[in-house]
């Protein structure tokens, strides 16, 4: 419990809260469009069995978390110690071994996780229906239809969040970051019927 | 020097500190860390100054044996510096202040 205290007076101290909130949308959102973008892809291709998909949907989550996690890292810690050294002119000692310096090394930490986790979980979650293709629970076009709507659900769900943090409409906005996805999705199968 | 002065040398009844500090964390945080302090039995901060990225604070920290190198541990801890020590009062009692005919006529 004290160490969850701890966290969370740096999250307050650091002020990564927004930050982190950006990070989890946007690289969410890539997580999702990027799995829609294989899975579709390979569907329009003629998938030859769920391992492709799987493997192909497994590679680009990895690659998108390591990007988001190294990226999301260096430039927060680029930040965070821009900011720190302007604070340490302003008082004139040095603050890394204050709670004010290990709030913004941690800041660098949180954002890393979240800007990594975000799109391998969304991706992630999107190639579930073909891992449980792989136990014979659903066929290879079920699963596509499903992991289709999940994308599109995830996708949804990140606008209405982003509705409720700017206390507009949710709905608006869910249905705004859908049409992404609807967008990506309708060009694949037009270029399959094509 | 502990041993030199014995129980004197946490004797400090009261103690007002020159502080600066980021805004964050903020005075409440501040003094809430101060209070909890072995020793200290309130805590009062004021913001004097607020500048772009600190802001200057006048600490009084009272009870009955405060330890002064506890409580400036405290403060760097949370990103402040003392600036001066503007007043200390220690001992059996708190001695407050006195007003002089000298001081009156200076202000004159």
């Amino acid at each position: 419990m004290k160490f969850l205290d701890k966290l969370k007076n740096y999250i307050k101290i650091s002020g990564v809260a927004p930050i982190s909130r950006r990070y989890f949308v946007m690289n969410a959102f890539d997580g999702a469009t990027t799995v829609l973008g294989v899975v579709v892809g390979a569907y329009v291709a003629g998938i030859p069995n769920e391992l492709w998909v799987i493997w192909s949907g497994f590679g680009a989550t990895l690659a998108m978390g390591l990007s988001g996690f190294a990226g999301s890292y260096m430039a927060e810690e680029a930040e965070g110690a821009k900011r720190l050294n302007s604070l340490e002119r302003s008082m004139l000692i040095g603050l890394k071994d204050s709670v004010v310096g290990k709030a913004s090394h941690f800041a660098s930490l949180w954002a890393a996780i979240i800007g990594g986790g975000a799109p391998a979980l969304t991706g992630g979650v999107c190639l579930i229906p073909f891992l449980l293709s792989t136990k014979g629970l659903f066929s290879i076009s079920l699963a596509v239809q499903l992991s289709v709507a999940l994308a599109l659900s995830i996708m949804f769900l990140l606008g209405v969040i982003l509705g409720r943090i700017s206390s507009r409409n949710m709905l608006l906005h869910g249905v705004k970051m859908l049409l992404v996805g609807l967008i990506l999705t309708v060009i694949f199968f037009a270029l399959k019927l094509s | 020097m502990l041993r030199l002065y014995g129980r004197r040398s946490k004797m400090i009844r009261r103690l007002v500190l020159d502080v600066l500090k980021p805004h964050k964390p903020n005075v409440v945080e501040l003094s809430e860390a101060l209070s909890h302090l072995q020793g200290v039995e309130g805590v009062n901060i004021i913001i004097n100054e607020i500048d772009q990225q600190v802001e200057n604070a006048k600490v009084i920290v009272a009870g009955i044996s405060i330890s002064f190198e506890e409580v400036k541990k405290k403060l760097e801890e949370l990103g402040a510096t003392i600036h001066s020590i503007d007043e200390v009062a220690a001992g059996k009692r708190i001695v407050e202040e006195v007003m002089t005919p000298q001081d009156s006529s200076a202000r004159m």
